[in-house]
């Protein structure tokens, strides 16, 4: 459970951890949408550049952005593959059966994996330098006009924080009833796939049991401290916007008009 | 054999002249502090059980008074507190806290003067860090934001905790996690502190800080403690110790007259205290008069080395 950067909170300090969390959050999802503009080799290197000035500025080791690839790793082959070698062209340089494998679809493969990686360093970027509570704080300050339709826009907000407060909790407690199960005779590690899973199910059923001693338990201690329901309540962690973010969004400006300049060159 | 058995029919003869004359009995007159907390004829049962898990309770509770609540499992001890707190809501019967009868309009305000630590650490924590955590109850009240931060460095400094301000609670030892909640229960400025067995899970050490600390802040905040304990040497802290059996008290007591029943504290959910013990292993050399503190067990066996 300990291999997934995809998620994972990094402590450090530098302007990419100081800028608002609601600007790192909205400018992923842009920096994503952008990325599908890029159509040559020189826009796709632009984009590149960008990302990895920004991991240079975020003070994070790149290595953390390629462990970051790993879990992936699987899904970015297959459809590198299957662009690799399902792109039909006139001019193949190795053709087998319905295997195709041409210059343009080299091309297109290397973009695809071009994307995966912008995409996957960019959010990597952002859990590795905003903690959870960011981020659920950002959800809630983005959803806010969402008020006006009723959306229970802060207990939703809550719960994501209560939700992310207790993961480690209970992983440790999926970790303990593992080895209850263990000392049991339970074996997790062997047997073909439907018998691991069904080694799961006597953890499973423990772990929702726990679950809901401990929601119960939390309830009454909201209660006993005054929580009535999302309304009424002030606010102890703000957001606060400053003159850095402003300049951020020049940059992602100026970034976008280069990347729209290098696009029309073919 | 007969000494103990003598031992025990007088404690219990002192055991119950206490009962009857309640505490007012050790206060001078005049100084009788008002009622802080009232509880008359509550009785309630859980949905779908046959049993009353309080079964007729009355108890009058002093403003600044330390009270222990012991028994077995399941006698109660906790669904007291809940309606206290107005989690539960009693079947018959009234609980007045500070003046006041609680009922749906008024326990928001009596939650107010109650700050409950319960037993689990983990599963009272409700913030990321530790000063989100602190700051929950004052959210919950909508304190304005500059207040709050005062508030919560005043309620951490107050457990000696201001250096873990930024700490994530998974970081925490069970002591500390326990202090963090007592600071949380602090930020609101409570009359009432109930210790729900907020001990029990913790090792040693971490039980004589949060132990010591509560004593500490009784003191300087003024407050009402009610412990629910199976700890001994916990209730040696309190000023009386209210013993429940299938939700009815069955003693109303001081420390010292309820150590006096011997093996019969098992009854009750306690252990024997450690002085009592060392006592009952040397009656043969030493004449011990009912319950002894550890300072009067001290000095006896230094008069017992002195003798020799």
């Amino acid at each position: 459970m300990d291999k997934l950067i995809i998620g994972r909170y990094l402590p450090g300090d530098s302007l990419i951890y100081r800028l608002d969390p609601r600007l790192k959050f909205l400018i992923t999802f842009y920096f994503i949408g952008i990325v599908f503009l890029a159509n040559n080799v020189a826009s796709y290197a632009f984009l590149l550049v960008f990302v990895l000035f920004a991991v240079y500025v975020s003070k994070v080791n790149l290595l953390f952005f390629i462990k970051g690839l790993r879990p992936m790793f699987w899904l970015i082959l297959f459809t590198v593959a299957l662009q690799a070698f399902f792109t039909p062209s006139n001019d193949p340089i190795w053709h087998w059966a319905f295997l195709t494998l041409s210059k343009d679809g080299l091309v297109i493969a290397a973009y695809i994996f071009m994307r995966f990686v912008l995409i996957i360093f960019i959010s990597t970027l952002l859990t590795l330098t905003t903690t959870p509570i960011e981020i659920s704080d950002s959800i809630e300050s983005i959803l806010k006009p969402l008020k006006v339709v009723k959306f229970p826009v802060t207990q939703v907000a809550l719960m994501l924080s209560i939700a992310l407060r207790f993961v480690p909790l209970l992983i440790d407690e999926t970790t303990k009833i593992m080895d209850a199960q263990r000392a049991r005779g339970v074996d997790f590690g062997e047997g073909g796939l439907i018998k691991r899973i069904k080694a799961f199910v006597p953890i499973l059923i423990p772990l929702f049991v726990s679950s809901f001693s401990i929601a119960y338990d939390l309830a009454i201690a909201m209660e006993s401290r005054g929580y009535k329901d999302g309304e009424g309540r002030s606010k102890y962690r703000v957001l606060n916007w400053s003159k850095r973010d402003n300049w951020t969004i020049v940059f992602m400006v100026l970034v976008t008009a280069i990347l729209l300049l290098l696009r029309s060159y073919r | 054999m007969m000494v103990t058995s003598l031992t025990k029919s007088i404690s219990e003869i002192s055991g119950n002249r206490d009962t009857n004359l309640s505490n007012d009995f050790f206060l001078p007159k005049g100084e009788q502090m008002e009622n802080i907390i009232s509880i008359k004829d509550v009785f309630y049962k859980y949905p779908g059980s046959d049993n009353y898990a309080v079964n007729g309770i009355s108890l009058d509770i002093k403003a600044n008074e330390w009270i222990s609540i012991v028994g077995k499992n399941g006698s109660g001890k906790t669904t007291l507190t809940r309606l206290i707190d107005g989690l539960e809501e009693c079947e018959s019967g009234s609980i007045e806290i500070d003046g006041v009868v609680t009922d749906e309009d008024t326990i928001w305000d009596a939650r107010k003067k109650i700050g409950i630590v319960f037993q689990n650490p983990d599963h009272q924590f409700v913030g990321a860090t530790v000063e989100d955590d602190v700051a929950f109850g004052l959210e919950n009240q909508g304190m304005p934001r500059d207040e709050m931060i005062t508030a919560v460095d005043r309620a951490l400094k107050m457990v000696d905790m201001q250096d873990f301000k930024k700490r994530d609670p998974q970081s925490l030892s069970g002591g500390q996690k326990q202090r963090v909640a007592i600071a949380g229960v602090l930020a609101i400025k409570p009359q009432i502190i109930i210790m729900d067995e907020s001990t029990s899970m913790l090792d040693p050490e971490g039980r004589k800080t949060v132990i010591n600390l509560i004593k500490q802040l009784r003191t300087e905040q003024n407050l009402t403690v009610i412990s629910i304990t199976h700890d001994i040497e916990e209730t040696q802290l309190s000023d009386r110790i209210i013993v429940l059996n299938s939700g009815k008290i069955v003693k109303d007591t001081v420390p010292a007259d309820l150590y006096n029943l011997g093996p019969q504290l098992i009854e009750y959910g306690l252990e024997e205290p450690f002085t009592n013990l060392v006592a009952a292993g040397l009656q043969d050399v030493i004449d011990f008069d009912g319950y002894i503190t550890e300072k009067g067990l001290i000095a006896k066996l230094c008069e017992l080395n002195s003798k020799k």
